[in-house]
């Protein structure tokens, strides 16, 4: 069949035409939300847990037809990009997810030296963010418009801690504290040694290690010959997990030893094993809570179930932050009836909501100011309560050998 | 008690360091190729290790006696193969190679392990000695024995066999060593080798130490680097006393700096040894 020049160049434009406005149809569908993560890198292991809980979320938004803005169902989508644990690639990717990826929203990247870095881009696009894993006051002391964190202070741990060791363990007088030195790790093993102090202990030691340290030999020796009673590490999953091996080889034994923020996490318990029994943590949230969320999840203990259903291992608090930002964007969208940042960020701003993770209202900062976090001791393999009293499972245990 | 503490640590570390770094400077002192390459190949001898023993019940032990003669063949072919076309190109030419071949190396690793870092837990564990008020575990113990078991081996190979002395005339001076009738591209490719071999059975001990990750090669790396420029390239007893010298001064630092410090001193002291004394402690021109 004969066709002229002419048509085929109008069919073909027609035809471009229609596709382009069904891609655009489709885009309009859909709310895109960024989430740069360290998905390799020494921070993996933690970036896994994050996207384990976004992905829970996006599945159970999407399962219930989407999140409704203005009585339309928009489906979500979220947006992964690896920084490899390095904090400047943090800020060029969330730069190229705003710029070039074209999302509506942003989760910050992990941790709160990351978060704090690339908040400044978000900031400057004016770009909605929900730090799930970032509770330093310096995040927040920016007094940032558009970025929001699902942490408390770092005090909020650290006081209740204290309290605790200090009521049951009275003959506990000396602490040494040993610090990775990175934002988060440090701010909280400072927020220790005041909190110590405060309470009559006497800091015996208060040191950094460097960031990819192999060996702490020469640092546990030194800490074992001022025979603290109590024990107070920072750091990450790995390092947590290495200083322990190293503690044991050097056959050190403790009333109290207390390690943040690893505890919560199961691999922690399972890979340390029996050396992990009676050390003490804290973290902001445990699956023994028990609200009644307004959010998609509902129930604390729904959340758990479909946690447990897909994926098979009990959620910690690095998972359920993840999912709870991704239920408040949910809700901070259906009450704005908009995907206009800046309504988005007024009703992120004015929430005031009762979630599976507990009660969730920010400060003038942005920083959740509303939230009870939990204490907890590893006994028999297991992460028991200990504080607050309402989801108190046990007692403190003394002694870590 | 403290200082006798951290003396033994650091002789037991020191042991170990020079383990990592032993390899790299047989290669850097026979073939003038900084082979950056090595962090990645004790990482694969560690994963060999830790494999051998999750999946197969394979003690580390034999593991060593596997990772040898693998990381050998894997050497030999790679310099017969890739490096010996650029041999005698310059220096930044070679590093520039094994660079890329580290990256691809390492990738390789991210991509099929994962950047989680995994730990080789011996059943039942191995536990500590402990004499007076010093303790010094007894997985460090062993590791630190083969080690030295492995720098002897080397060292008598060097000193007592024909294959040994040619490398040692080829260090020395090619151009001799060729009129007597060495093959120098067969000598590159086995000494070379033997840098493998030695990298992978120092990740089999490392192992049992330290966590393993794709990203730790850097940290080995590195700490290869400092002790050949502490103990002088071209030497077993170099390596080894360079070793011993950083770990102890990582370990006195981070008593009395602070362990934030311990990195950063001792690479104010390669500093120092670079402009102060750049044949190292023990360095020679010969490889004995």
């Amino acid at each position: 069949m004969y066709r002229s020049p002419l048509a085929c160049i109008s069919g073909s434009v027609l035809l471009a035409i229609a596709s382009l406005s069904a891609s655009i149809a489709s885009a309009e569908d859909v709310i895109r939300f960024g989430a740069p993560l360290p998905i390799t890198g020494p921070l993996a292991p933690e970036a896994v847990k994050q996207q384990m809980g976004y992905n829970l979320w996006a599945e159970e938004a999407n399962k219930a037809g989407g999140i409704n803005v203005g009585g339309k169902k928009y489906k979500v989508e979220i947006v992964y990009g690896d920084y490899q644990s390095n904090t400047p690639r943090s800020v060029q990717t969330t730069e190229q997810m705003i710029t070039q990826d074209n999302v509506n929203f942003m989760f910050g990247p992990f941790g709160s030296g990351a978060a704090k870095a690339a908040s400044t881009i978000s900031e400057k696009y004016k770009v909605p963010t929900i730090a799930a894993s970032a509770s330093s006051s310096q995040v927040y002391d920016q007094n940032y418009k558009y970025l929001f964190g699902t942490f408390t202070p770092n005090d909020t741990l650290t006081t209740p801690l204290t309290q605790i060791i200090k009521a049951k363990a009275p003959e506990v007088k000396k602490v040494a504290i040993l610090a990775r030195n990175d934002l988060f790790p440090l701010a909280i093993a400072q927020e220790m040694d005041k909190s110590a102090k405060a309470n009559g202990f006497e800091v015996v030691y208060f040191e950094k290690y460097a960031i990819n340290t192999l060996d702490h030999s020469a640092t546990l020796s030194q800490i074992k010959s001022l025979a603290p009673q109590w024990i107070f590490i920072t750091g990450y999953t790995n390092d947590l997990l290495l200083i322990r091996k190293q503690m044991a080889d050097q056959q050190m034994k403790a009333p109290v030893v207390t390690m943040i923020a690893g505890p919560a996490y199961q691999d922690f318990i399972e890979t340390a094993g029996q050396s992990a029994e009676n050390i003490s943590s804290a973290s902001w949230w445990h699956p023994a809570e028990q609200y009644d969320g307004k959010d998609i999840f509902g129930k604390t203990s729904n959340f758990v179930k479909l946690f447990k259903a897909k994926y098979n291992s009990e959620p910690d608090y690095g998972q359920a932050s993840a999912a709870v930002s991704g239920a408040l964007f949910q809700l901070a969208i259906e009450k704005a009836g908009s995907l206009d940042r800046d309504k988005v960020r007024d009703a992120l701003a004015s929430m005031d909501v009762m979630t599976f993770w507990g009660p969730v209202k920010f400060g003038a900062n942005g920083q959740i100011n509303s939230l009870e976090p939990p204490v907890f001791q590893i006994q028999n393999a297991k992460p028991v309560v200990l504080y607050p009293e309402a989801i108190k499972q046990g007692e403190f245990k003394l002694g870590v050998n | 008690m403290l200082a006798v503490q951290v003396l033994i640590n650091a002789l037991v570390l020191g042991c170990l360091y020079a383990c990592i770094a032993i390899g790299f400077s047989l290669v850097w002192g026979v073939l003038n190729v900084i082979n950056l390459i090595h962090g990645s190949f004790i990482v694969l001898g560690a994963y060999l290790a830790w494999g051998a023993y999750q999946w197969a019940h394979v003690s580390p032990w034999y593991a060593l006696l596997i990772a040898a003669p693998l990381f050998f063949a894997f050497g030999y072919l790679l310099q017969r193969l890739l490096l010996n076309r650029v041999i005698s190109a310059p220096v930044l030419v070679t590093l520039t190679l094994t660079f890329g071949l580290d990256l691809i190396l390492n990738n390789a690793m991210i991509y099929y392990f994962k950047a989680d870092y995994r730990k080789l837990t011996l059943s039942p564990p191995t536990g500590s000695v402990s004499l007076f008020d010093v303790v010094v575990p007894v997985d460090r113990l062993i590791a630190t024995a083969a080690a030295l078991a492995l720098t002897g081996l080397l060292y008598l190979l060097l000193r007592r066999s024909k294959v040994g002395r040619a490398i040692v005339a080829v260090r020395l001076d090619r151009d001799a060593a060729v009129l007597m009738g060495v093959d120098v591209k067969s000598i590159y490719a086995i000494a070379f080798g033997l840098g493998a071999a030695l990298a992978g059975c120092a990740g089999v001990l490392m192992a049992l130490i330290f966590p393993i990750s794709p990203l730790t090669s850097s940290a080995y790396l590195g700490k290869a680097f400092v002790v050949c420029v502490l103990g002088g390239l071209g030497s077993v007893s170099g390596a080894l006393a360079g070793g011993v010298l950083l770990a102890l001064v990582e370990g006195i630092g981070s008593v009395y700096l602070g362990p934030a410090h311990a990195t950063t001193l001792s690479f104010v002291l390669l500093i120092i040894f670079l402009v102060v004394r750049p044949q190292g402690l023990v360095g020679r021109k010969g490889f004995e």
